[in-house]
């Protein structure tokens, strides 16, 4: 269960006694690294379910082959105990390990090439001095041919890595300046929030470009875009990187361990240097959905008076009004708004469908430790009844989104 | 089978339900080590996600989240003279089991006692003619006073996110609550639930005769609030399923929503399931104890070491265990010796239902605490009692706890099956109300607790064996109320009404449910002559063991006991960081 | 003749709800009892048949399937819950409630087997063969213990207390969720006017005597 784990993580990462392989490890160092791991979001890769916090193992689906994450504990032999600051460094920007061979880039190296020299300090200090060493030994990587073949890397590397440091924009305040920083860099955020080009490269990396966290596509889930973030506030950013929930919106799908396991560690005025960096980007040109003003209220009535009901009425007020209400506004930071959601506007409506299905959970985190289930209702409704409430959904209130359509329902169930 | 040793912890807490799960969090975040042993399963929320819990059946009728009789039965008789029987199936009270207790499942009307209720011997003596109430009343006054209480009744509302009507804010008395409550030192936190159409027709005509109505003050909240845990709850959508459910929706506040997920995050913090403690170990001395042991799933006998001990399961499974473990001397009715054991105190309850052929008032539109209730009748605050020779009072209340049909209330005359009957369903389901009467109750020197010679749990052990029935100050009380109630419910005009009170020479009927609001038998008090606990809920006997429940209420007010539950547990918790770890020992000096 | 049900959804093409699978979409003639022997199956079948019968307004108990609750119930330990231990003294009061012997398995068993002599003792003809209005007049006899359980050499049982099993079960079995096997369709709470398990009413607490219109749904998603 995600809490035991974050437990279990939390316990093996205090571990510092008989860890140190260095000489006299600054304590202050060594926690700014576990801070800036936490950034960096380094376990959700490098730990496996069952195994030592940072002993790699993780499987990883590229869709041409399984990448095993690797070991990153101080251990001599199986992990990266042999490391010198430089070749971690090379390793986390340049994505080169100390024998030379190329990782692949679910690493996400290209990001990390942005992380300053000061911290990649840190964080060597506290992978050397503040992390349990484990002898455990990650399995090899399993890739298709060619891809197998990792000096073609490098080849990668030269067209599509963007190996430049971080460099602010003109006019940025210090804020926002902090917030690209982290963002670009460490938050990787760009890993799925950028479209992806035919050879799997990030369409952009830093701000300066449009597509730059334009969003796209992961495992066929809509990834929305960051650029300006106009339906949110910075408080509600703030919010929702602190906890997972805020006054309209609550986490799904992969967001939810980034927010377990990185965002929600994050200090108070570092998560406001983000919001106010994504406020801060011209927003990607999106498509406006035609919004209906009259539509809130006559959904709300028609749901309230309930008679004459369509399928997809009906079927909201039999599994969806108890938390989500008659006005589709659900309840601040406890139950998710409908009316103007992003992911139930979305073209693709895989997330949404995904949803329904499987139900969604908030993370436990310090500033809001309860967990909040939304229930799947794979087992309560058929795939036309999701794809009738999905349409009722998408069209509601004031929503203007296409239909949804049984096949969509059954590629997403299986 | 074998006998293991856990490791040591600060505190092993017995049962982790309200009284558990509040100790648990003060006590880890004042940073000890604390342990939680349940003796029932886990029951976490996603078990109860929607729809699942609103199924009557299974959670109404089966019962399914309470403890079984097979494993948790007592026995009772009606006094000493008697041989007690098993409550073979549960009747007049149902105790829950598992992570959250009763918290899981509880109706959610959040209220306090009154002034006069904390101070109820000092009112009698004041109020009453010498010998005028019958001999054997052994009512107490409880150890604190309304100011040194206050503070925390308000803290367990902020955590409950209570809502209501403010009644009396810091002396003032505000419009639309309760009149007669204490001074509180702040408002509601939330705003009341909405009426039902019961609620509002009792309220209006209760107000025209003259009795001040306000909402039942409420646990399942009316808006999304976060408590000063950190912990949130959702707004109440009526669902219909609360009472001996649990919520479908994270409105009722329990140990689940208010508390253990922020507990649960705290690497001091553990818990161990399906752990039936069967004894508190003591040391030779018996001054201290050393820990407790339990049975864990696999039979094992497990020692758990723990320098503070606290009992939280439910009431009368506190007393047994300080009986079973050698804690105090079980009282005596006789002698009036020992104290573990005395001044057992329950409550009735009775109620008159009125049928409207023409009305809706749609039933399962509810919450549990929904309703309009009054206090007028309430010691302290009408002088019919001591005229009429009787010491007590009720809440008055048309409430809507649940609307599922199994157990549908239908009019007099109506058979039992058949064509009639199920006529009788179709006709009447959906067009009745109920006002109803929830009692104080006394405690007396032959009301008791003690151990049953003659019948055993499945771990070996004897049964807690109940000695109670009703007093004739019980009964006149109810015959009293029913005039009140049937004037109110004359006033409403129904097409029939059928009543369900005590009559003055009723036998307690263990087999028609009342409620679960048994307390004393382990009480709070100013001496350990005649008390089993001090003020901070110490055992006098037994400095490490504290034991918080309605165990320690002397006698049973009008006012749902949680409320104060929540209150004395906040106070001991306090006392015990505050003054108990920087020097253990007994906190009141006699 | 107007009722409590609710109006029914003519637009809602029926064929988009798919059948229920397992005991709620069951079939009474089609049911095979785990618990009932043939013959017991035989007396059930005929005792809910009366107990809530199909005449008059409202379903009846065969209608809704309330034998396979029954059935079920007994088979799936209905009763373990019950502290069983003795000793079990003579003439309890009864204000002290249940302090009988017998399972509820044991129970019907029992009081199948001794109604049935009863009713070769008085009529010739077993249960099931009765008219109804006997048929009635028995029930009747067996809730208000006119009939000795005790004289037909089973002293451990009053006919009272099999009487109230029976009833108390197929009342439960009546109005529960349909996923226990009864209650066939939610027709008892369409009848009535009972939503079901949609559990969802925050706009619905302030309409006050306002009819509700909408049907029930189960736990599982059926509509009616």
């Amino acid at each position: 269960m995600m809490n035991k784990l974050t437990q279990f993580l939390t316990t093996a990462m205090l571990a510092l006694a008989g860890a140190a392989v260095h000489a006299a490890p600054d304590q202050a160092l060594i926690q700014r690294g576990e801070y800036l791991a936490r950034a960096g979001d380094c376990i959700a890769c490098h730990s496996a379910p069952g195994k030592p916090a940072f002993a790699g193992g993780l499987a990883i689906d590229s869709g041409h082959g399984i990448i095993y994450s690797t070991n990153i504990t101080p251990d001599k032999q199986h992990g990266i105990g042999a490391y010198t600051e430089k070749q971690f460094a090379d390793a986390v920007r340049k994505g080169v390990k100390a024998d030379g061979t190329h990782l692949y880039p679910a690493m996400p190296y290209t990001s990390y090439a942005k992380v300053s020299d000061a911290d990649i300090k840190a964080l060597y200090a506290f992978f050397q001095s503040g992390v349990k060493a484990s002898a455990f030994d990650a399995p090899a990587s399993k890739m298709r041919f060619p891809f197998n073949l990792r000096f073609g890397m490098g080849f990668w590397n030269y067209f599509f890595a963007d190996a430049k440091p971080f460099a602010a924009q003109a006019g940025w305040s210090d804020k926002v300046k902090q917030g690209a920083y982290l963002v670009e860099g460490l938050g990787h955020c760009s890993s799925c929030h950028t479209p992806r080009g035919f050879a799997m490269n990030e369409k952009a990396s830093n701000s300066g470009q449009p597509a730059f966290l334009a969003g796209g596509e992961l495992n066929d889930w809509p990834v929305p875009s960051l650029r300006g973030m106009p339906r949110w506030s910075e408080a509600q950013i703030v919010d929702y990187l602190q906890t997972g929930r805020n006054h309209g919106s609550a986490v799904a799908g992969e967001m939810t361990a980034v927010v377990e396991h990185s965002t929600s560690h994050l200090r108070e005025d570092d998560l406001q240097s983000i919001a106010a960096y994504l406020k801060a980007l011209p927003p990607a040109p999106a498509r406006s959905p035609a919004v209906k003003p009259q539509g809130s209220q006559e959904t709300a009535r028609k749901l309230t008076a309930a008679v004459n009901l369509t399928l997809g009425e009906r079927l909201y007020l039999d599994n969806c009004v108890a938390c989500h209400f008659v006005n589709g506004k659900g309840a601040s930071r406890v139950f998710p708004e409908l009316d103007g959601a992003t992911v139930i506007n979305a073209d693709n409506p895989t997330a949404l469908i995904s949803v329904m299905l499987h139900g969604a959970r908030t993370p436990s985190t310090d500033k809001a430790p309860s967990i909040l289930v939304m229930p799947g209702f794979a087992r309560r409704l058929s795939d036309a009844e999701v794809a009738t409430l999905a349409t009722f959904l998408r069209q509601g209130w004031s929503n203007s989104a296409a239909s949804v359509s049984e096949r969509e329902v059954a590629k997403v169930r299986k | 089978m074998s006998n293991i040793t856990n490791d040591e912890v600060d505190v092993v807490i017995v049962g982790l339900g309200w009284a558990g799960s509040i100790m648990a969090i003060e006590l880890a975040q004042a940073g000890l080590k604390v342990r939680a042993l349940e003796r029932g399963p886990d029951r976490p929320p996603e078990d109860f996600a929607y729809p699942k819990p609103a199924d009557q059946y299974a959670y109404a009728i089966k019962n399914k989240v309470f403890a079984t009789p097979r494993d948790a039965a007592l026995t009772v008789r009606y006094n000493d003279s008697e041989t007690a029987l098993p409550t073979r199936k549960w009747g007049a009270f149902a105790p829950g089991t598992g992570v959250g207790g009763s918290g899981l499942h509880w109706t959610g009307v959040l209220i306090r006692p009154t002034t006069t209720d904390i101070k109820l011997k000092t009112y009698a003596d004041h109020a009453y003619k010498r010998g005028s109430l019958d001999p054997d009343l052994r009512i107490k006054d409880f150890p604190f006073t309304w100011d040194e209480i206050e503070p925390f009744f308000d803290k367990f509302d902020k955590i409950c996110g209570l809502s209501g009507n403010t009644g009396n804010l810091k002396g003032i008395i505000q419009p639309g609550g309760d009149p007669f409550e204490g001074p509180r030192s702040s408002p509601y936190p939330l705003p009341a639930l909405h009426d039902t159409y019961n609620s509002s027709l009792f309220a209006e005509t209760a107000k025209k005769m003259g009795y001040h109505p306000f909402p039942n003050p409420s646990a399942n909240v009316s808006q999304a609030w976060t408590n000063p845990y950190g912990a949130q709850l959702a707004p109440c959508n009526y669902c219909g399923y609360c009472s001996k459910y649990p919520c479908l929706n994270y409105s009722k506040a329990s140990p689940q929503t208010a508390i253990l997920d922020v507990v649960k995050r705290m690497p001091n913090f553990s818990m161990r399931v399906n752990a039936n403690v069967i004894r508190v170990d003591l040391h030779a001395d018996k001054k201290t104890a050393r820990g407790v042991t339990y049975i864990d799933e696999n039979k094992n006998e497990v020692f758990q070491p723990a320098k503070i001990v606290i009992l939280s399961s439910f009431q009368f499974a506190n007393v047994r265990l300080m009986m079973l473990s050698g804690i105090g001397q079980i009282y005596n009715p006789l002698t009036e010796t020992g104290t573990i054991g005395r001044n057992y105190a329950f409550l009735s309850n009775g109620d008159a239902t009125l049928f409207f052929k023409d009305k809706h008032f749609n039933p399962f539109a509810t919450a549990g605490a929904t309703g309009e209730m009054f206090n007028d009748i309430s010691p302290g605050n009408f002088e019919d009692g001591i005229k009429l020779g009787f010491i007590g009072g009720a809440k008055i209340h048309s409430s809507q706890a649940t609307g599922a049909p199994i157990g549908t209330a239908l009019p007099k005359g109506t058979p039992g099956w058949g064509k009639g009957w199920k006529e009788g369903m179709v006709d009447w389901y959906g067009r009745s109300m109920k006002i109803g009467i929830t009692t104080t109750c006394m405690s007396y020197r032959g009301h008791h607790l003690d151990l049953d010679p003659n019948y055993k749990d499945p771990w070996g052990q004897p049964l807690l064996r109940m000695t109670f029935d009703w007093r004739q100050n019980e009964l006149k009380l109810q015959r009293y109320l029913r005039d009140i109630v049937l004037g109110i419910a004359k006033e409403l005009g129904p097409d029939s009404i059928s009543e369900n009170f005590l009559s003055l020479d009723s036998h307690w009927d263990i087999t028609k449910y009342v409620s679960t609001h048994n307390v004393g038998g382990a009480i709070m008090g100013d001496s350990p002559r005649d008390s089993a606990l001090n003020r901070y809920l110490q055992s006098w006997d037994v400095h490490n063991v504290f034991v918080p429940g309605g165990n320690a209420f002397p006698q049973n007010f009008q006012a749902n006991p949680t409320a104060t539950i929540g209150a004395i547990t906040l106070f001991a918790a306090e006392a015990i960081k505050n003054q108990y770890l920087k020097n253990p020992g007994p906190l009141v000096q006699v | 003749m107007a009722t409590a049900a609710a109006v029914p959804i003519a637009s809602i093409p029926l064929v988009r709800q798919a059948h229920a699978d397992g005991l709620e979409g069951m079939s009474l003639n089609q049911y095979q009892p785990v618990f009932f022997s043939a013959p017991e199956w035989q007396f059930i079948l005929a005792a809910c048949d009366r107990l809530i019968p199909a005449e008059g307004r409202g379903p009846g108990a065969l209608e809704t399937n309330v034998p396979v609750f029954i059935d079920q119930q007994l088979h799936n330990g209905l009763g373990d819950d019950v502290y069983m231990d003795g000793p079990h003294p003579e003439n309890p009061a009864p204000t002290l409630g249940f302090q009988g012997t017998l399972t509820p398995q044991q129970s019907y068993r029992a009081g199948i087997k001794l109604a049935q002599q009863h009713a070769q003792k008085k009529f010739g003809k077993s249960f099931e063969q009765l008219a109804a209005a006997d048929k009635d007049a028995m029930l009747t006899a067996l809730q208000k213990n006119e009939i000795s359980f005790a004289e037909l050499g089973e002293p451990a049982l009053k006919a009272s207390s099999f009487f109230g099993q029976l009833l108390g079960d197929a009342k439960n079995g009546y109005l529960a969720d349909p996923m226990y096997g009864g209650n066939k369709d939610m027709k008892a709470w369409v009848a009535i006017g009972f939503p079901g398990a949609r559990a969802a009413f925050t706009e619905w607490v302030d309409m006050h005597n306002v009819k509700y219109p909408l049907g029930p749904v189960s736990v599982s998603g059926k509509r009616a």
